[in-house]
């Protein structure tokens, strides 16, 4: 069965989709998109939280989307009109319930002080408006006066007198009512009843009720029927004729006062919808990362059988193996596929952050965003999110200008940012672009020297792909000043760092007045890769074979010392070359250069010997070891070996 | 003990309800995400009672038990509800919902209106 921590987790998840989507069309509303539409997903959004925070018993949550229901359901009848503060509001109230929901996710229980002065902001907003639109009062005076209808002669049926009482617990009494009157009619036909049936019905009463049936159905029938849920039957009499009833009601009138409910728009969705089944089911993540390691573990182990079955060369097994082998394929295959994720999932947040900027800054943007729908292995998703956040920022913050300067540079006053993913081969490229106003060379250039990253004489001869890639220093900042959105202290060496982390690559090119794209380039899973095996000085390192250019042969004449270091001329070309040594030790016998590259950038390194290519499982190095430059992680091939992988990236 | 159909359009309602329901004895013979589900998984699995959310996407609960019971007046439903839609459930009583219970759920209440509803 299903227990506390499991509703609480299905809780958070759900909540969070709503959450999601309330913020989403909170922007949608101040875009100014089909304004209806947004209106609606958010009642029903807040509606939905409500109702799951109240069984959950986080009564802080329930008061604030209880509060925001209010709101939009004056917003949706016309009442209230969604203005620039009241968006800011019901976005901070977003903010809180992502706190609260927070900290539901890690256990606690959300305090009303969190919440309280913010439900007090939304009750002022709806009060507003609410002053001098008097909540008509439905219909008492209006039935008092209707004229209570002749009772009919009961030809031949039995009549009855039924005293009830409605549970004072329950909460919706006039439902109550109303549910019984009309199940009653079902077994007969109601005469009158005291009080009569609208103020029933309106919940205008109080204690028990009398209601005066003709009816055929028998006692028993009428006793089950008046002695339902929060109602009991407090006396049930059959008087032989009808007494003057006071008042009486037959058919229910639509009372005037009634909110009229929005006409149906549902033939068309009901036949699309008609075949869908519930075909999807959710799993913890956890799980899944649990059953990719034991694929994982799979993939070793298949190497393994495979080395063995070199050796002893039994037919039989070989072809046992191979069977097994392509299952493990498949299998692996279907599990990287399953961790799949869209981008959208971290692309959703980034129009509020946008916004926020913006308007912190007195920008304008038109954020748009293509290719959510690409897909992303789900553990580079974490990662991925804070350097794409962080690069938003800083488009919006120090790339798109103000209206008045993009005015008078003859651009339109709304700046645009475009984020956009696509798959590319084997690799996901995300471009963010802004047509803001770029990032001056010559800034980068001075600000190198000063800081103290290029001498003078550096500085004057560097081309501008170098100045750019200044950025990625540590410590470099070109903003003039730190703001409290985008100056975190983490500079874009950090967002460097972690998209190389992911085994990705990031890019920028900037042109002065036109704007700036950063682009990154990411593996779409990082856990299965093809790995050249080579020995170093005796010791084996795999390589990541998307970072192999070529293999060649040494000859010692090509090798040239420059300073400190060695380069080779191949062909026509000069590439760095390194020995690895304080990495692997001196070797001798090297005489085989394997050629790497990292985003357009040559170098070579010298190995014994090239063993073979293979597919192998990425483990991240243990927290104990920590972070070793150069290496990226380690594999077991089959024979149980550990082997390094190397990290290209922090080589060239 | 009857075969009900929950239709919410949040997995963890539908979860609570159907605990609630199985620990009733009930036999929760399927689920509906929307309004336009709901009345599909009728069609298909004729249960003995729907309990129907007010508030979901696409379709919601009065339009979605309107439509059920187009197809088949002898429909129970009860409508699952919060306070303050009392409006709400008032059409949807006049629409034919046989009852209703109100978020956050009590588990005795529940089951004491579908018991109730079942039996009627």
């Amino acid at each position: 069965m299903f227990d506390e921590e499991g509703y609480r987790k299905l809780f958070v998840e759900e909540s969070r989709e709503n959450h999601e989507n309330i913020v989403n069309n909170l922007l949608a509303l101040e875009n100014g998109d089909d304004q209806q539409a947004a209106i609606d997903e958010i009642f029903r959004s807040a509606h939905t939280l409500k109702g799951m925070s109240a069984s959950m018993g986080f009564d802080a949550m329930e008061h604030l989307c209880h509060s925001m229901e209010d709101v939009f359901s004056l917003i949706r009848s016309g009442r209230l009109e969604v203005t620039a503060p009241l968006t800011d509001l019901l976005l901070t109230c977003t903010d809180a319930i992502e706190g609260m929901l927070d900290a539901i996710e890690a256990g606690e229980t959300p305090s009303d002080e969190q919440s309280a002065s913010l439900v007090q902001e939304l009750r002022a907003f709806a009060e507003e408006e609410e002053e001098g639109e008097q909540e008509p009062s439905p219909g008492v005076a209006a039935s008092a006066g209707a004229p209570p209808e002749q009772a009919e002669e009961a030809d031949g049926r039995p009549l009855y007198t039924l005293t009830v009482a409605v549970d004072p617990s329950s909460t919706m009494k006039d439902v109550r009512a109303m549910l019984l009157l009309q199940n009653l009619e079902e077994l007969g036909t109601i005469h009158a009843t005291t009080p009569s049936r609208e103020l029933l019905e309106d919940g205008k009463f109080d204690g028990p009720f009398e209601v005066l049936i003709e009816s055929e159905a028998g006692e028993d029938a009428l006793r089950t029927i008046a002695s339902g849920t929060e109602i009991s039957l407090l006396a049930l009499s059959t008087p032989q004729s009808l007494p003057a009833a006071s008042e009486e009601v037959r058919a229910p009138e639509p009372a005037p006062s009634e909110p009229q409910i929005p006409p149906p728009q549902v033939q068309r969705v009901m036949k699309a919808e008609k075949s869908r089944e519930i075909k999807n089911i959710r799993v913890d993540i956890q799980r899944l990362d649990r059953m990719m390691n034991l694929v994982e573990d799979l993939v070793i182990n298949r190497g393994r059988l495979e080395q063995i079955a070199k050796k002893h060369g039994i037919k039989e097994f070989d072809e046992a193996l191979s069977m097994v082998g392509r299952s493990v394929s498949d299998l692996q295959n279907l599990m990287m596929g399953i961790r799949m994720m869209p981008l959208e999932r971290i692309f959703n947040r980034l129009p509020r952050v946008v916004r926020d900027v913006a308007n912190h800054d007195g920008k304008e943007v038109e954020f748009s965003i293509e290719g959510g729908e690409t897909e992303l292995d789900r553990s580079m998703m974490d990662g991925l999110s804070d350097p794409l956040l962080h690069i938003i920022r800083n488009a919006v913050n120090h790339g798109i200008e103000t209206p008045e300067i993009r005015k008078a540079s003859g651009k339109p006053p709304k700046g645009s940012l475009r984020l956009t993913a696509r798959r590319d081969k084997d690799n996901v490229v995300i471009d963010i672009e802004d047509d803001g106003a770029g990032i001056d060379p010559e800034r980068l250039r001075k600000k190198g020297v000063e800081k103290g990253l290029l001498t003078a004489e550096a500085a004057a001869n560097a081309t501008k792909d170098e100045l750019v890639g200044l950025l990625f220093e540590p410590g470099f900042s070109t903003a003039e000043a730190i703001t409290d959105i985008s100056g975190r202290g983490v500079g874009l060496d950090v967002v460097k760092k972690t998209i190389e982390s992911l085994k990705g690559s990031i890019k920028v090119e900037t042109e002065v007045g036109r704007g700036t794209k950063f682009e990154l380039v990411l593996p779409p899973t990082m856990a299965i890769i093809d790995v050249m095996m080579v020995h170093i000085n005796g010791m084996r390192c795999a390589i990541p074979v998307s970072n192999v250019v070529e293999v060649a042969q040494t000859r010692l004449e090509a090798i040239h010392r420059i300073g400190n270091s060695e380069a080779i001329l191949l062909r026509d070309q000069t590439l760095p070359m390194h020995r690895l040594e304080d990495m692997f030790g001196r070797t001798e016998r090297s005489d085989t250069l394997v050629v790497l590259q990292n985003d357009g950038r040559r170098c070579c390194i010298v190995v014994d010997s090239v063993d073979g290519q293979q597919e192998v499982v990425v483990k991240p190095l243990s927290r104990i070891a920590g972070n070793c430059r150069g290496i990226s992680g380690i594999t077991i091939p089959g024979d149980g070996d550990v082997v390094p992988v190397l990290d290209v990236n922090t080589m060239i | 003990m009857g075969k009900i159909l929950i239709v919410d359009d949040t997995m963890f309602m539908r979860t609570l309800l159907k605990n609630i329901l199985f620990s009733g004895g009930h036999d929760i013979v399927g689920e509906a995400a929307d309004g336009a589900e709901a009345l599909a998984k009728y069609q298909e699995l004729k249960p003995d009672l729907v309990t129907m959310d007010v508030v979901m996407p696409k379709m919601n609960g009065i339009e979605a038990l309107k439509a059920i019971k187009a197809a088949d007046p002898a429909a129970k439903v009860v409508m699952c509800t919060a306070v303050g839609q009392e409006q709400m459930v008032k059409l949807a009583v006049k629409s034919g919902a046989r009852g209703y219970i109100v978020k956050p759920f009590q588990a005795p209440k529940v089951l004491e209106e579908v018991k109730n509803v079942l039996s009627a």
